[in-house]
Parts: structure tokens; C-alpha cells; sequence
């Protein structure tokens, strides 16, 4: 203990003693770091925030089907009335939300233009923080209640059918019967969204989908958000069991490509991680060499003086510790700054069209994880350090006078 | 007491050291043995290239001979791996380098504390020690000095001290007096001369310098890695 306060000591001073390259290496560190956690925070935002945009593209954390409507979602494949279990599962306190939909393929028609689209009838009221349409109507007014008159196009369906407020529009689908329904809706609102969601979806309220397609009470699907999404495979087990006819997946499975942009975001952070360090390794171990060089001689000294070689590896050692250290602490710090100067969000505003094409919201709200900042920041010192093990050996293996002669040189 | 029937601190029997191989090898040392007793005050002469830093190197443990051995206070060095031999200079030997070699992000007190720090002394004996050993050299009152501060024969001072400080059974001193002038030499000799007649500690001090050679009582000379005088001064 006595020794190691005494090359604690000597190797702190040691660090200051070209405090220029010092500086330069905490620098090196600390941007290499700050790049990092922020770059990961980011990531993770942008994940997270394209999740939500996928789970609120009328997805939910998971959803209940009748079967066969996954592989065919048309109007013959649709659900009976809540009833018994499974509406009180619904109603347990573990879910958040849950709301009824009548989702099926439709055509729409103006006077100009007809085009396929998906028909989704709603209540408006359950769809309140479940989906994104009570908060995308930017033009016009939304549906407000599950029987409301009116339909609601994206802004880009409404510019192709060359419609817009107030104007009338022909809905045609299948009804329940195997007939053909077809209905006028005057447009109420426009909402905004991803691209291809203006394009491919209209809302109208589930009553007003039900009588049109004769489905009397009967509905497509049910979608539903849990408080606490990792208690999410459970639950879909006690449905299941609850009710074992229904198809009930988790969004994981409906929506596969969003997992897997999930997985390789995550994944992509790793890399960024893995590539920051090699490049930190080798301003780490250049720097190590550098002050080893300069400083052979003393070291062959302490030796020389009786210092035992394991101690002297220990003395370099401490010092890379200690710079890799502060260098963590230096980056950390940035990163927390960084984070903190955008946790109101991120406004992605001048890129908005791309990052709602890649399925993000506009604005990131990157997040401090500590154990993710304390982890990533332990493996890069312990890293860090590990980086330095073998030129250390290396010097600390050359026998003193060997050593002196170079130095002399 | 004749020197001779001293114990012997140091005992080299044939020993060689040859670098390289080949045409090009150079022999540093020839067949050289060698006996120095307990207070002896020894200098290694002789040109530049006679073996004197080598043999010095070869008696600290510092470097390994091709054929021969050294025994030091009766230990085989063959014998000893890296870290005994650490252990060995640590207890027993202290160095005084040509260049100082003073530890330069410590102050000329830490220097002197360092090698007792190392052995585990307790700190009040080590401050007192440091203390004592600056007084000794005249730094009284520089001791808060890093080198940097410290003028070449000052920074000399401070090695000595801390080569004197574990009270070890032989000080090897390389070529002590070669950044020094006339005086700074001088001052240094009679340092020396006082720490061997008063303590009784053993002094081997490689130089060509006529100045240290003169001050010593025993004074082997080399030629082309061999001893070819071994004389007591009168």
C-alpha cells in the first residue's frame, strides 16, 4: 500500500510534467468519448423515436386479429364483440390504452381519380395518445367521436385525388355480406405524416365504417399499449390463454422491418463504439511510446536504483490508467453537457421530409442512460488501459544498461 | 587494519563480457578478477573503451557477463533473476550516475525519501533520515527543490544523499565528477572522502578524471578491458 502511494504519486506527477501533451491526449480522449455517448444517446433517440412512429402508425404495442386476417385483412375476416375475458383483460390496470378499428382495403374515388387505399374506421376518443391521428389533422378538423360524419385524407392523397376541404369523395370496399359498399364522405380534415401514410390511409369513424360495411358491431382488429412495455410478452401469453382463437401478435412480430432498424441501430452504435476506440488505442499507446522513449532512461535509472521491474510496469501503468481516466471523465462531461443542451429535443426541422421518410418524428430527445455512461465509460478505461499493457512490458523486459546505452545515443 | 584482511563486499573472477558476434563483437572485458573489501575508496581508471562504466554495470547487477561471476556481499549475481537483483541494489548498493539522474518531478528531499520510501521505512525515520543525509551534502535548506532548480553540482549532492540515505554497504559512483568544474569536483571529493572515513562506507567510483584518482586509496587502472595496475596510494 505504501509503494502504491508512492507510484500513485509519482505517476501523477509524472502526467503533468509536459502538461501540452497531456492536455492534448485528455483532449484526444474526451472528444473521442463525448463523441461516443452522444452519438450513442442520439442513436437511441432516433430509435426510440422511430419506434414510437411505428408503434403510433396504428400498431400499438400489440394487437388482436381473428384468424387469417394478417394474410388476407379483408372485411371477412373480423372480430365479434369485446365480450368475457378478454375485455376484462383489456381493462386490467396493466394497459395503458386499447382502442376498436375497422381496417380494410378500399378505393377511393373524386371526380379525377381513383386509388387504393386502406379504409380504417376509428373512435376517436380511444385513439387519443394510442395513435398518431388525433394529433396530425393540420388542416381542417379531426373525427371527434365514433359515430362523427366526414372523412379524414392525407395531404398527399388529397393533392393526387385533386380534393381538399369540404369537397365530397366515394368510398368503395367488400362489405360483410360479400356485396359491394360504397358511401360519399365529405372531407373534413388533412392530416400529415410519413409519405407513404398520406397516401395509403383514410380515417373515418368506426360506426360510420360498421353500417357501411355491414358489420354490424363487429370490428378488424383491436390495438393496445401496455404501461410498461417490457410486460409485454407476458401479457400477450395471458391473452392468448385468455383466448385462444385469436390471432394476438406483439409489434415485434407486425412489424418486423421496425425491429430490425431497432437491432441495427443498436448494432451500428457498437461499431461506432468499437471504431472511436481503435482510434483512441492508438493515440493512447503512440502517446505511451512517446513518453516511454523520452523517458528510458529514468526509468532504467529506477531500476537501477531498485525498483523491481513489476513496479515500474505498475508506475507506467497507473499513469496511462490515470490519463485514460480523466480522458473518460473529460468526455463524459462534454457528453452530459451535450445532452443536457438538448433535452427539450433535437428539432430535426430542416430535414424534417427525410427523417419522417426513415420513420422518425422531428424532433430526438436524446437521453442520459448512467448505466450505459458509467458502463461505456469502464470499458473504455479498462480498454484504455489494456492498450498500454504490452509496450509497457515491452520497456519494462529491456535490461537497465541496454536501456541507459540507448538513451545515450 | 590492513585492508586485506577485510571481508570482501565485491569478488570478480574471470570475468568476461564480449557485445556482438563475430568479426564485429567487441570484448568490454578480459579475464578480469577483482577484490573489493569493506571500506575500500577504489577508483576504475583508464581510457575511454577500458571496461571501467562495464565492470561497474557488471558489480550493480546491471548487466550479465559473458563468462565469470560476480559475488557481491556472498551472493552469486549469475544466480539472481531481475527482481532479486532489484531487491539487492535497493538494500545494498547505492548509485551515483555521471548524469545525476535525479527523479525530476520530485523535490531534492522526495529524491533522498525515494529508495527509503521504497525500502518501507516509516515516514518520521524517512523525513528524518532525508533530512539528516541533505544536511550532510550541504543542501540544508534546498531541499524543497526540484532539480531543474539545482545547479549540476547541487543535483550531484542529491544523488550522493540519496545513495548515502539507506546506509548501503557500497556506493558505485560513474564517472561522478564529469559535469562538474574543478571546484564543484573537489567539494565533491572531500564528501566522499568524509562519508568513507567517517562511516566506513565503500566507495567504487569509475573516472578518468586525474582530480578523483588522486583522492582515492586505491586505484586500479584498465587498459582494453583488462586491470593492468592495482595499487594503494601511499
Amino acid at each position: 500500500m505504501k509503494r502504491f502511494s508512492l507510484l500513485f504519486s509519482l505517476a501523477w506527477r509524472n502526467l503533468w510534467r509536459n502538461p501540452r501533451r497531456t492536455g492534448l491526449v485528455l483532449v484526444a480522449i474526451g472528444v473521442g468519448v463525448w463523441s461516443m455517448l452522444s452519438f450513442n444517446a442520439l442513436l437511441k433517440a432516433w430509435s426510440a423515436s422511430s419506434l414510437e412512429a411505428a408503434l403510433k402508425n396504428m400498431t400499438g404495442q400489440g394487437q388482436i386479429h381473428a384468424p387469417g386476417y394478417l394474410d388476407d385483412p379483408g372485411v371477412s375476416h373480423r372480430l365479434p364483440p369485446l365480450s368475457g375475458n378478454l375485455r376484462a383483460l383489456l381493462n386490467d390496470p396493466a394497459v395503458k390504452q386499447w382502442a376498436p378499428r375497422v381496417k380494410v382495403p378500399a378505393a377511393i374515388q373524386s371526380e379525377y381519380e381513383t386509388w387504393p387505399v386502406t379504409l380504417i374506421g376509428i373512435d376517436p376518443v380511444r385513439e387519443r395518445g394510442l395513435s398518431f391521428i388525433d394529433t396530425a389533422v393540420s388542416k381542417g378538423n379531426s373525427l371527434d367521436e365514433a359515430n362523427a360524419p366526414g372523412i379524414l385524407l392525407g395531404r398527399q392523397l388529397a393533392k393526387r385525388l385533386h380534393t381538399g376541404i369540404g369537397k365530397r369523395i366515394v368510398l368503395m370496399s367488400q362489405n360483410g355480406s360479400g356485396g359491394l359498399a360504397e358511401r360519399g364522405f365529405k372531407v373534413i380534415g388533412l392530416f400529415s405524416a410519413a409519405p407513404q401514410i398520406e397516401r395509403s390511409e383514410v380515417f373515418i369513424a368506426i360506426r360510420q365504417a360498421q353500417t357501411m360495411l355491414d358489420m354490424d358491431r363487429e370490428i378488424s382488429e383491436i390495438s393496445f399499449d401496455l404501461h410498461r412495455p417490457n410486460d409485454l410478452p407476458h401479457f400477450i401469453r395471458r391473452l392468448r390463454k385468455a383466448a385462444p382463437d385469436l390471432d394476438i401478435e406483439s409489434w415485434e412480430t407486425l412489424r418486423p422491418m421496425t425491429k430490425a432498424i431497432n437491432q441495427l441501430m443498436n448494432g451500428f452504435v457498437q461499431v461506432w463504439i468499437g471504431v472511436m476506440f481503435v482510434l483512441m488505442a492508438f493515440g493512447i499507446v503512440n502517446t505511451l511510446l512517446m513518453s516511454l522513449h523520452e523517458r528510458v532512461r529514468e526509468l532504467a535509472m529506477l531500476q537501477a536504483l531498485g525498483l523491481r521491474p513489476r513496479l515500474i510496469f505498475a508506475q507506467v501503468t497507473l499513469e496511462s490508467a490515470l490519463v485514460v481516466f480523466w480522458g473518460v471523465v473529460v468526455g463524459m462531461g462534454l457528453s452530459v453537457g451535450t445532452i443536457l443542451v438538448f433535452h427539450n429535443g433535437l428539432n430535426l426541422g430542416f430535414l424534417a421530409r427525410g427523417s419522417e421518410w426513415l420513420g422518425a418524428g422531428r424532433v430526438l430527445y436524446p437521453k442520459l442512460v448512467v448505466s450505459q455512461f458509467i458502463g461505456t465509460g469502464v470499458l473504455v478505461w479498462m480498454l484504455g488501459i489494456a492498450a498500454g499493457l504490452l509496450p509497457t512490458w515491452r520497456m519494462v523486459r529491456s535490461v537497465p544498461i541496454e536501456a541507459i546505452n540507448r538513451s545515450a545515443t | 587494519m590492513n585492508s586485506s584482511s577485510k571481508e570482501p563486499v565485491v569478488i570478480c573472477r574471470h570475468l568476461s563480457k564480449r557485445y556482438g558476434e563475430g568479426e564485429t563483437s567487441v570484448h568490454a572485458l578480459r579475464e578480469v578478477n577483482l577484490e573489493i573489501r569493506k571500506g575500500d575508496f577504489l577508483s576504475l581508471s583508464g581510457p575511454s573503451g577500458s571496461g571501467k562504466t562495464t565492470l561497474l554495470n557488471h558489480i550493480g547487477g546491471l548487466d550479465r557477463p559473458t563468462s565469470g561471476d560476480v559475488c557481491v556481499l556472498g551472493r552469486q549475481l549469475g544466480d539472481l533473476d531481475k527482481g532479486a537483483l532489484a531487491d539487492l541494489r535497493l538494500e545494498k548498493i547505492g548509485f551515483v550516475f555521471q548524469a545525476y539522474n535525479l527523479i525530476p518531478v520530485l523535490s531534492a528531499y522526495e529524491n533522498v525519501e525515494f529508495i527509503l520510501q521504497l525500502q518501507g521505512v516509516n515516514a518520521r525515520q524517512r523525513r528524518q533520515r532525508a533530512r539528516e543525509m541533505l544536511a550532510e551534502v550541504g543542501l540544508d535548506g534546498l531541499g524543497n527543490r526540484r532539480p531543474a532548480q539545482l545547479s549540476g553540482g547541487q543535483q550531484q549532492r542529491v544523488a550522493i544523499a540519496r545513495a548515502m540515505a539507506s546506509e548501503p554497504a557500497m556506493v558505485l559512483a560513474d564517472e561522478p565528477s564529469a559535469n562538474l568544474d574543478s571546484t564543484a569536483t573537489e567539494d565533491l571529493l572531500n564528501l566522499l572522502n568524509r562519508l568513507n572515513e567517517t562511516r566506513g562506507m565503500t566507495f567504487c567510483i569509475a573516472s578518468h578524471d586525474p582530480l578523483v584518482i588522486e583522492q582515492t586509496r586505491r586505484r586500479v587502472r584498465m587498459r582494453d578491458g583488462k586491470i593492468e595496475a592495482d595499487e594503494q596510494a601511499c
